[in-house]
């Protein structure tokens, strides 16, 4: 671990960014970069970037989150990845890039996490629809991280984000700090790997983690805030998921577009069995249905698909909250699956995102576990 | 649905659906019919060849339609004929478990248990056991909701 300051002149922490990576690309520290690239209009596309001059529009600050970018890193390394590629993520991403790494839809060889502190994302409808000179400006955005805290809107923080209790990337090989650090003032950057320093031709910050208690605090305090925020959505869901109509009702409005599924960074399947023909019944059958219970829902087999999707990703869910972006009906399909997901990973005992060593709770058993099950009698 | 007190004097009678391993509880299943042991007709039975590939959708797809109780049987721990198929279904037991909890379900509605292939009785008692409690918790709600 060693620490580094990226200057800043003129409080412009964007155009610092932009040399950082300029000079993580041409140092050779890095052959590619992911990063978001400026497309105008306030917005920003993830792009893989090879040439240098490129990164002049590069943009991670972005406060909005169209996509959890752990599907495009995924498609770039794949089982290997073809050449040194660094990556800039948020937090959620690099939790969600992990738990693909255990999918084996992704590797970390030869590949570079540059994780930034996330001090939240906001509606991207709401983003957009407000004219470009009463957005967010990253500098009173970042003034607020400082001080542990999310600018207020309008437009609205993500509810995901408002309940995030992650924002600080944890894997990352190279961390910048915006919580807790004035950032526009100097952006304190943290390298896991001592070589990268040297390589990257970085100096080692002297009197180094000076910087350290006040982020701490700050960071703790941000947490805090939206653990209250987590545990009161949290129980709300678990209380309208037992009231009377239950799950049922919550998924009322779902139109099965899937398109919490396309969104969803963990959901890989090539061949969803919900996209086979699988559920196309004849007339035949949805009659015999109807007659079973005197009605039937067209079309059916919502709660199973919704339900499916618990059981084959709830362990692995990292909160991004993308699946609720992506809804069209405003179904809280993302604290939906936060609430279940807190509650099945506590089973295992495990932490979604933390350790690409540590096995998901599906794949891996203990003969010695449970050991109550199924002997009854 | 039909109950003891809808006045009409019908009795709940549950209806389970059972997938069982090919090698042990199948077997087993077959011991007890074999030595014409005694168990109520209440149970479907589904042949599997593990209880490692009981997908929990196909659990799940039972509940919603208003099965009443779901029972997957497999090989004790150490005799499953694919080494750790039934570990692997202990762990989505215990996940599904916990989803069931979670959205409003009663998980007491599904059951796991091992029964090898020379116990007969065992599987005529799991039987005997399940209609047993499914009756004490009554009919599964699901069967009367349609919109799902």
């Amino acid at each position: 671990m060693m620490d580094t300051v990226i200057p800043v002149e003129n409080r412009d922490v964007l155009a610092a960014v932009r040399g950082f990576l300029r000079q993580i690309l041409e140092s050779g520290l890095v052959e590619s970069l992911f990063v978001p690239l400026e497309v105008g209009d306030g917005m920003a596309v993830p792009a893989l970037v090879t040439d240098a001059n490129r990164l002049a529009l590069a943009n991670p600050l972005l406060p909005v989150m169209p996509i959890n970018n752990a599907r495009a890193v995924s498609a770039l390394t794949g089982k290997r990845t073809p050449a040194r590629l660094g990556v800039v993520l948020r937090p959620c991403e690099i939790r969600a890039l992990i738990e693909l790494v255990k999918l084996q839809q992704a590797n970390l060889e030869d590949v570079i996490l540059i994780g930034l502190d996330c001090p939240g994302t906001y509606d991207l409808a709401e983003y957009q629809a407000s004219p470009a000179d009463q957005r967010i400006q990253l500098s009173d955005y970042l003034a607020a991280a400082s001080q542990g805290e999310t600018l207020p809107g309008p437009p609205s923080l993500r509810l995901a984000c408002q309940m995030c209790v992650q924002p600080v990337p944890g894997q990352a090989d190279i961390h910048l700090h915006f919580i807790g650090v004035d950032a526009l003032q100097g952006i304190l950057v943290t390298l896991k790997d001592e070589g990268a320093l040297a390589a990257g031709g970085f100096a080692a910050l002297k009197g180094q983690n000076r910087l350290k208690p006040v982020e701490t605090t700050a960071v703790e305090k941000l947490i805090s805030t939206r653990r209250q925020v987590r545990d009161r959505e949290l129980a709300a869901m678990r209380a309208r998921m037992n009231a009377n109509g239950g799950i049922a009702s919550i998924f009322a409005a779902c139109i099965r577009c899937h398109n919490c599924m396309t969104a969803c960074p963990i959901c890989y399947c090539k061949t969803c069995l919900f996209r086979t023909a699988a559920f196309d019944h004849t007339p035949e059958a949805y009659l015999r249905a109807a007659s079973r219970k005197g009605a039937q829902r067209m079309l059916s087999d919502t709660l199973l698909f919704q339900m499916t999707r618990l059981n084959h990703m709830t362990t692995s869910c990292v909160s991004c909250g993308m699946c609720s972006a992506a809804c069209p009906s405003d179904i809280p399909v993302g604290t939906l699956f936060s609430a279940i997901g807190e509650q099945v990973q506590a089973a295992f005992g495990y932490k979604p995102g933390h350790d690409a060593a540590e096995p998901l709770p599906l794949v891996a058993f203990q003969a010695d576990e449970w050991t109550e099950i199924g002997e009854e009698r | 649905m039909m109950s003891d007190d809808d006045g009409r004097n019908h009795r709940f009678e549950p209806h389970i659906v059972a997938f069982l391993c090919n090698w042990c509880t199948y077997t087993g299943a077959d011991l007890a019919g074999t030595s014409r042991l005694q168990y109520p007709s209440n149970v479907r039975i589904i042949r599997m060849m593990c209880s490692g590939a009981v997908d929990p959708v196909y659990v799940l797809k039972p509940l919603i339609e208003g099965a009443d109780g779901v029972l997957i049987g497999g090989c004790h721990p150490g005799d499953c004929h694919y080494q750790t198929g039934n570990y692997k279904a202990r762990r989505r037991y215990v996940a599904l478990r916990e989803i069931l909890k979670a959205t409003g379900f009663d998980e007491r509605r599904i059951w796991l248990r091992w029964v090898s292939a020379s116990e007969g009785q065992r599987f005529a008692d799991t039987v005997n056991e399940m209609v047993s409690e499914l009756k004490e918790l009554g009919p599964n709600p699901m069967a009367e909701k349609w919109a799902v």
